[in-house]
């Protein structure tokens, strides 16, 4: 593929590309992320392509494996357009009866077909899929268009045209000015607004400049920046690509975590792609505008999506944070000024562009323009990538497009924005979802990650997790931190065990204030969130273990115990058998018995029973 | 054997200090681990002072200061792991190998860790066994699947 | 030609020297704002939390470490508020509790207004201040030891666990190191840690904690250069 020369050059590939791509009858997407790669959608691909040869459909069936569409649940997904028929949970040996009945013959395979769990029926097409439906898709939609290792379907459906706007017809400040006036804020948890940090870095002193895009997406139970980078990595570039144009940087960085190897593998084969199209490098599409960028893995700390500790990490070092006294938009990577924005953040500017400011601050509310991408996890029907306007409310999109809780036990809370958020509970569910709102009740948007909890699950507990996560990833440089969160921790266990006095209630939000406020860097000063949301909301199941010694929910394993009913037992043997520490017998076909003295309560047996015979008190 | 390759990772970031955490990266991958011998070796290449190596090596979980067990099981202990059961699992694990996570069984066969989220939420409770992504673990399949890489591995021995 | 700034601490008006930090500046106009990792002639990096002040900067209030902060012109300091205090005695409660067994850390816990304890007490070794590590780097350039590891395994250790060659036994880390003044009456034994302040001079300062230096016996203990001045 020879360089483009000019944008002339890229709108006649890009016309051959959308007239090759309308060529074929029938386009079968089939989504290759992580989620669905783990379900074996790879081999669904191999079936796909052996079955087009074997019936020479080549010239009129195009397979697209794709990145992340978000329905993970209901992985392997394929859909075939034009009919927009959606099947999941597709096999390697359904593919021959999808492509002899559906693609052939038109005709539908009912089996396959999603089951609405809400409704229970069958549906036929995506776009009847209420978990679509309800959604915005701004960003996400772009992925299952693209096979993300491949430029050319991204130049077909548009690709770049931001890009060449920018360069041909506006100034830097331009492009600033229109991201400042569209609102958007930072999307990985800060919610700076984008447009001033651009100007702020784009006004500091020195030539050498950085962009740096941070894909280190540490919160517990958040991927949608996976999906996005891993489905659709040329959005990133454009975006990046845009913002260096802007600032007046010549080098960028895509600091990725180790846990996503896709991520890490499609970023660099899209840079690849993209220098050898003349879209990286030196004079892009004959502009007189050079910028390249490279990928860099992280090592495995959360602490690393820090601002700092990221460029810390990039320069070679531990990932420490130091203190932001002065910004990093003026004093970052070898102390030169340095943007740093999320995916999700880069991902909305080429649309931005394209659309303008008008379009983008159309959406969502007065502080909180756009969409947002949230993982929505937990105990609800519908789990997976969920993008909406800023400003719809937890009870939009936990029960209207979660399909409400899985598993019939009663809702109980909301857990937003990982280790540095809150837990919130069901009569706050009217709350719209944007940065303040979530913030003034005690949680935060955070990168968007959203579990949501049902009656079994303890908030004494929720908060010792996240306690004991932050207390593993916290790098230990400050007091505050190393200390403060350790001590909480201390408390929070003790109280989960059953030692917990009262007076630690009081200690424990004081501490927590001390520890947000005095600490070095954000994983600090976030640090007590998920304690103090837990206290402010659920303090009467704080109080319940430390004055009934009881756990509610019945998880904390000091004080329940496990036993089995005899009228349910049917005595197959089963859980004597899984137990780890022998603390079950019985003889066949007779009830068996839990020792209390050996009992762990780990709860294998629980999950091991066929017949619901184990009972938590 | 210890310095195999270490040429080729070392090309041309001679002399860069802030090759450090990639040329590591490489070197665990390669070897499965960080011997002292080549953290010496990166130390002068690169212009790093050794404690720097060091510090670098202990900080980054991705570092093994040891060499590891032939196969590595890594489970999810996100949030959404969590509520799925990741707890039993790891219970499950370190009864069936006799190690904690961050142990290697003393057989050398297995190394156990825990990862604070994969990002495959939905398909918890997530289990990572020589890189293959596991969908929907359970405890019973995961002792199964302990069980059966066990029984190859007797089974090889006994061949050989 | 040496720029000047003037700034508020307190309520004084005080002149600094551009490129001053907020607590220089503070100790040497006789402002007491307690300090642990901080040691004149090695760089300030903001880890004990002790010396925070409040400022207040285009009607915003925010808390930061004078060590870390660098003076500016019209800057409005606080080291006195209640809320500053509030939390300097809460992070000098977590020190003591965490290594009651050094004289210098009492006393930082009576000069900061710590007057019981509230946490099972610890007998650790370490209070990872950093000030090994720094003049070792910074003054000696012999980089023989370093903090390794994260959050509460971090330590101080040297490369591998074993003294290189290059460190020359200069004793100076020993010198510097907080940890290694133990109380007067002698090493507390495990499990029977209690808080001090049992002599005149620390109660005093617990009870009415003064902002001015008044070149108190407690920052003997870990060195503040007040005390050295004396």
């Amino acid at each position: 593929m020879p360089r483009l020369a000019n944008s002339k050059d890229l709108e006649e590939e890009r016309a051959r590309l959308l007239e090759r791509r309308r060529s074929y009858r029938t386009t079968l997407i089939l989504c290759g992320g992580t989620g669905c790669q783990a379900s074996r959608s790879l081999a669904v691909a191999e079936a796909i392509r052996d079955g087009i040869e074997a019936r020479q459909l080549a010239g009129s069936v195009l397979l697209r494996v794709t990145g992340c569409h978000g329905f993970c649940e209901q992985g392997p997904v394929l859909v075939l357009e034009p009919s927009n028929i959606l099947y999941c949970h597709v096999t390697a040996e359904d593919v021959p009866e999808i492509l002899d009945a559906t693609v052939l013959r038109g005709e539908v395979v009912e089996r396959l077909l999603y089951t609405d769990p809400v409704r229970n029926m069958k549906i036929r097409t995506e776009r009847e899929i209420p978990f679509y439906r309800a959604q915005d898709r701004i960003l996400l939609a772009q992925n299952r268009e693209v096979d993300p290792c491949s430029i050319e379907d991204y130049i077909a459906i548009g690709g770049y045209s931001a890009l060449v706007k920018v360069l041909e017809g506006m100034a830097p400040d331009e492009v600033i000015r229109e991201v400042h006036e569209s609102g958007l804020r930072g999307r990985g948890g800060g919610g700076f607004p984008t447009g001033r940090k651009w100007q702020e870095c784009r006004r500091a002193p020195g030539a050498t400049k950085y962009v740096i895009c941070n894909a280190d997406e540490g919160d517990p139970g958040a991927y949608m920046d996976r999906c996005l980078l891993e489905g659709n990595p040329h959005l990133i570039l454009e975006g990046m690509l845009i913002g260096a144009y802007a600032i007046g940087a010549q080098q960028g960085y895509i600091y990725v975590r180790k846990e996503y190897p896709l991520a890490v593998k499609h970023s660099r084969i899209a840079i690849e792609q993209a220098r050898q199209w003349g879209l990286l490098g030196e004079n892009i599409l004959g502009s007189g505008f050079s910028f390249d960028v490279e990928v860099a893995r992280g090592g495995g700390a959360f602490v690393c999506g820090e601002s700092t500790a990221l460029m810390a990490s990039l320069e070679g070092r531990v990932g420490e944070p130091r203190p932001k006294d002065v910004h990093t938009a003026e004093q970052g990577l070898w102390n030169r000024p340095s943007n740093l924005n999320n995916v999700e953040t880069w991902a909305n500017v080429p649309h931005i562009i394209r659309n303008g400011a008008a379009w983008f601050a159309s959406r969502g509310t007065a502080g909180s323009k756009g969409t947002k991408i949230f993982a929505l996890t937990g105990c609800v029907k519908n789990t997976g990538l969920v993008e909406v306007p800023m400003g719809t409310s937890l009870r939009t999109i936990i029960e209207e497009i979660g399909g409400g809780v899985r598993n019939g036990v009663g809702l109980k809370a909301v857990q937003t924005g990982g280790p540095s958020g809150g837990c919130l509970p069901v009569d706050k569910f009217d709350l719209p979802v944007d940065f303040e709102t979530l913030a003034e009740a005690g949680s935060m948007v955070g990168s968007g990650g959203m579990v949501v909890m049902d009656q079994r699950t303890c908030m004494v507990d929720v908060a010792k997790y996240f306690l004991r996560f932050l207390q593993d990833e916290s790098c230990g440089k400050c007091v505050p931190c190393r200390l403060g969160v350790d001590r909480m921790l201390e408390i929070v266990t003790d109280i989960s065990e059953g030692r917990g006095r009262i007076d630690q209630i009081p200690l424990l939000e004081e501490l927590g204030e001390t520890v947000a406020a005095t600490s070095l860097c954000g994983l600090g000063k976030t640090a007590p969130n998920p304690v103090l949301s837990t206290l402010k909301y659920f303090r009467d199941e704080y109080e319940a273990h430390i004055r009934a010694h009881k756990c509610p929910a019945g998880v904390c394993r000091a004080l329940i115990s496990y036993s089995i009913d005899p009228e349910k037992c049917t005595g197959c043997g089963v859980c004597l058998k899984a137990c780890p520490h022998g603390a079950i017998r019985g003889e066949k076909k007779a009830p068996h018995v839990i020792d209390p003295a050996s009992c762990q309560k780990c709860g294998i047996c629980r999950s091991e029973c066929k017949f619901d015979s184990v009972v938590v008190q | 054997m210890a310095t195999d390759g270490l040429g080729r990772i070392l090309e041309g970031r001679e002399g860069k200090p802030s090759q450090l955490v990639e040329v590591l990266q490489d070197i665990q991958e390669a070897h499965g681990y960080l011997s002292e011998n080549v953290m010496k070796i990166v130390s002068e290449k690169l212009g790093v002072p050794l404690i720097e190596v060091f510090r670098v090596a202990n900080f980054y979980k991705a570092f093994s200061l040891v060499p590891r067990g032939r196969h590595l099981l890594t489970l999810c202990t996100g949030t959404a792991c969590h509520v799925r059961g990741a707890p039993l699992l790891i219970s499950e694990a370190a009864s069936q190998l006799g190690a904690e996570p961050g142990e290697t069984t003393r057989d050398g066969l297995f190394t156990l860790e825990c990862v604070n989220c994969l990002g495959a939420c939905a398909i918890g409770a997530v289990a990572v066994l020589d890189g293959q992504v596991l969908p929907h673990m359970t405890p019973s399949k995961l002792r199964r699947l302990i069980r059966s890489i066990q029984k190859t591995e007797q089974q090889e021995v006994a061949n050989a | 030609m040496q720029q000047y700034v003037s700034l508020r601490i307190n309520g004084s008006r005080i002149t600094a020297p551009k490129g001053t930090s907020v607590l220089d500046a503070a100790l040497s106009h006789g402002i007491c704002i307690p300090h642990l990792c901080h040691v004149p002639g090695l760089t300030d990096f903001g880890g004990c939390r002790l010396c925070i002040v409040e400022i207040v900067r285009n009607g915003r209030s925010k808390i930061t470490t004078s060590c870390t902060l660098e003076v500016q012109q019209d800057m409005v300091v606080r080291s006195d508020t209640d809320r500053v205090r509030r939390y300097r005695k809460n992070i000098a409660e977590l020190l003591v509790a965490e290594a009651p067994n050094s004289r210098a850390i009492q006393d930082l816990a009576a000069r900061c207004g710590v007057q019981e304890v509230r946490y099972p007490f610890r007998n650790e070794k370490c209070v990872l201040c950093g000030r090994c590590v720094r003049v070792c780097e910074e003054i000696w350039q012999a980089r023989a030891i370093g903090f390794v590891g994260r959050g509460k395994k971090r330590h101080v250790d040297f490369p591998f666990g074993v003294r290189p060659d290059f460190c020359k036994k200069c004793g100076t880390c020993v010198d510097l190191c907080p940890m290694t003044i133990t109380p007067c009456a002698g090493p507390m034994k495990r499990g029977e840690e209690t808080l001090c302040a049992k002599c005149a001079s620390q109660l005093s300062m617990t009870l009415k904690m003064p902002d001015h230096c008044v070149q108190c016996d407690l920052g003997k203990g870990f060195g503040c250069e007040r005390a050295a001045c004396a």
